[in-house]
């Protein structure tokens, strides 16, 4: 006789992930997400396959999950956003269809968590490394955005002359407005997590080290009042909606972008890939190092580099 | 805007978990009815894009793309290289003697790429040759057992699994030049201090080449519906990935 599938916490922790480890907290109805796609941090087809069985998992077993957690297993590194190997190959091979199929999968992953509220999830992320492009677009629309201070964050896609199309543009004018929005996509400006603490973008800044305790800290502060903070939260989505069908043009703008990079754009994007190997590969330098050197660091507000066109923001 | 190149339109969907595997292929999945294929193109990424990965991930290549390669390893790999590349047009050809009459297209597309692939052989003997190694000794170089093994399965595969599974070979190859190729050479050429294209003639022009290949394929693939043929594409694709990672790794 055949065994009924599992259901509740069994069939979310019962998975065989290869790219993520979860963790079940009984007392909070927690779940955190840790993730490890090796050896290279970023959202690839598997990658995203596996967070959205994830997400699917929980939507199949409402109420089991109050607090969904993200955070990376990899040092250093929270994620490095689009696979980029992988865009190298659509755009060569001028494949609009599976490139704005990429986006769209993308799209579903943040607008799960944009809906999270309706669940009756909140969501909280903790990132403690460098997180570009698409792994940056993936944090916002988290409700608690916690970064420890030596992350950085940006989106580069303006180097290569491509943008983030997967819900950059509407979650940073959500959060900081159209200005600063403008100003971090049109750059391709990296951003130290105290820049962004104060764009709005990232709710809390916490010393290296001190992330886990933040965290904490956090979901036990909102946890008693949470059934208030959801309706609240979904409230606020109602004050500033960001529409579905606005997240899927852009991402079919990105498509058509992307059909049009050049070999010079794709040789730049090449060139963060290799990065991004190198540092998997044991090196100490990686993907946002080699942004600093792509002959564009004016336009970069960063302190530690000496070149600080921002720095009267401070 | 770049077309869907005439294949018909697809509604994709992330909903689909019924398998128990993960990977590529659930992210990428077609829906609507059950007749209606994914563009085998899409098809090919999705259901190898582990083996891509795991082929741009493997210790060897990460660290060749980091500091590039000592010239003894640069020899040996592009030894191997040429076997490989002299074999790559017999296996198209015999493919194309035996696909049948229905997959015309395909057995047309291999008679244009083996025309453009002629003589490419000489183009990694003269690397070879810039890096030190006489002719003879290519010609007489024997290959490794992961060489044999990949032109072995191909010329099995052609022969006795699927004409069509040529295409996966192809896939694989051109993949690995037109995405790894330009970095791999420059890595290369960096390290070992060439100039120009002396010593990387092969590996950069194909970096470039291959990227109209790879749209050409894309396009012969999405004509294919056939479904033994399509198992034997991705079949093969994910050996070919398999194989040359193996290569990489020994030499």
């Amino acid at each position: 006789m055949r065994s009924n599938p599992p259901t509740g916490v069994p069939q979310l922790l019962g998975r065989p992930y290869k790219y993520l480890r979860l963790e079940w907290n009984s007392e909070l109805s927690l779940l955190r997400v840790r993730t490890f796609v090796k050896p290279i941090q970023c959202y690839s087809l598997a990658g995203l396959a596996e967070m959205q069985r994830v997400l699917d998992d929980i939507t199949a077993n409402p109420g089991l999950v109050r607090h969904l957690v993200l955070t990376s297993d990899v040092t250093g590194v929270f994620n490095f956003g689009g696979d980029l190997a992988l865009f190298v190959l659509l755009v060569r091979a001028q494949d609009f269809d599976s490139l704005r199929l990429y986006g769209r999968r993308c799209v579903d992953l943040v607008w799960w968590m944009e809906n999270a509220a309706q669940r009756g999830v909140h969501t909280t992320v903790l990132v403690q490394g460098d997180t570009l492009g698409g792994g940056l677009e993936s944090v916002l629309p988290f409700h608690k955005v916690i970064f420890e201070r030596s992350a950085q964050a940006g989106f580069p896609e303006v180097l290569f002359n491509l943008f983030p199309g997967m819900g950059a543009w509407n979650f940073t004018i959500r959060k900081a407005g159209f200005a600063i929005a403008n100003e971090m996509i049109l750059s391709g400006t990296l951003y130290t997590a105290d820049q962004l603490y104060r764009r709005g973008l990232v709710d809390m800044v916490v010393n290296d080290g001190e992330g886990e305790a933040a965290l904490d800290q956090a979901i036990r502060t909102v946890d008693p009042r949470l059934r208030g903070t959801l309706a609240a939260l979904q409230a606020q989505r109602f004050a500033a909606p960001i529409p579905y069908d606005s997240l899927l043009s852009i991402v079919d703008q990105w498509a058509e972008t992307a059909m049009g990079l050049t070999n010079r754009d794709l040789r730049l994007m090449e060139r963060l890939a290799r990065a991004q190997a190198r540092k998997a590969g044991g090196a100490d330098e990686g993907a946002v190092e080699e942004l600093k050197k792509l002959e564009l660091d004016t336009a970069w507000g960063e302190e530690r580099t000496g070149i600080t066109a921002w720095g009267d923001l401070h | 805007m770049g077309g869907s190149g005439g294949m018909e339109e697809v509604v994709w969907a992330a909903q689909d978990h019924s398998r128990a595997e993960t990977g590529g292929e659930t992210a990428l999945r077609a829906e609507s009815s059950p007749m209606q294929q994914m563009p085998l193109f899409a098809e090919v990424v999705a259901r190898t894009d582990e083996a891509r990965r795991a082929f741009e991930t493997h210790p060897a290549l990460l660290d060749a793309m980091a500091h590039g390669i000592p010239v003894e390893r640069y020899r040996a790999l592009l030894l191997e290289l040429y076997h490989v590349v002299w074999h790559f047009n017999p296996v198209c050809a015999a493919a194309a003697s035996r696909i049948p009459d229905a997959q015309r297209q395909i057995r047309y597309f291999l008679y244009e790429h083996v025309h453009e692939e002629s003589g490419h052989e000489q183009w990694v003997m003269n690397d070879l040759e810039a890096v030190g190694v006489a002719p003879a000794v290519t010609t007489a170089h024997v290959p490794s057992p992961f060489t044999q093994a990949l032109n072995g399965y191909n010329y099995w595969s052609a022969d006795r699994r699927h004409p069509c599974s040529v295409l996966g070979m192809l896939y694989a190859l051109e993949v690995i030049a037109s995405v790894y190729g330009g970095p791999f050479s420059a890595a290369v050429k960096e390290a070992l201090l060439l100039e120009g294209e002396r010593g990387i003639s092969f590996l950069g022009s194909h970096a470039t080449m291959d990227a109209k290949h790879m749209a050409e394929l894309r396009l012969v693939l999405n004509t294919l519906h056939d479904e033994a043929a399509r198992e034997a594409i991705v079949d093969s694709a994910l050996v070919n990935f398999h194989h040359f990672t193996r290569i990489i790794e020994v030499v």
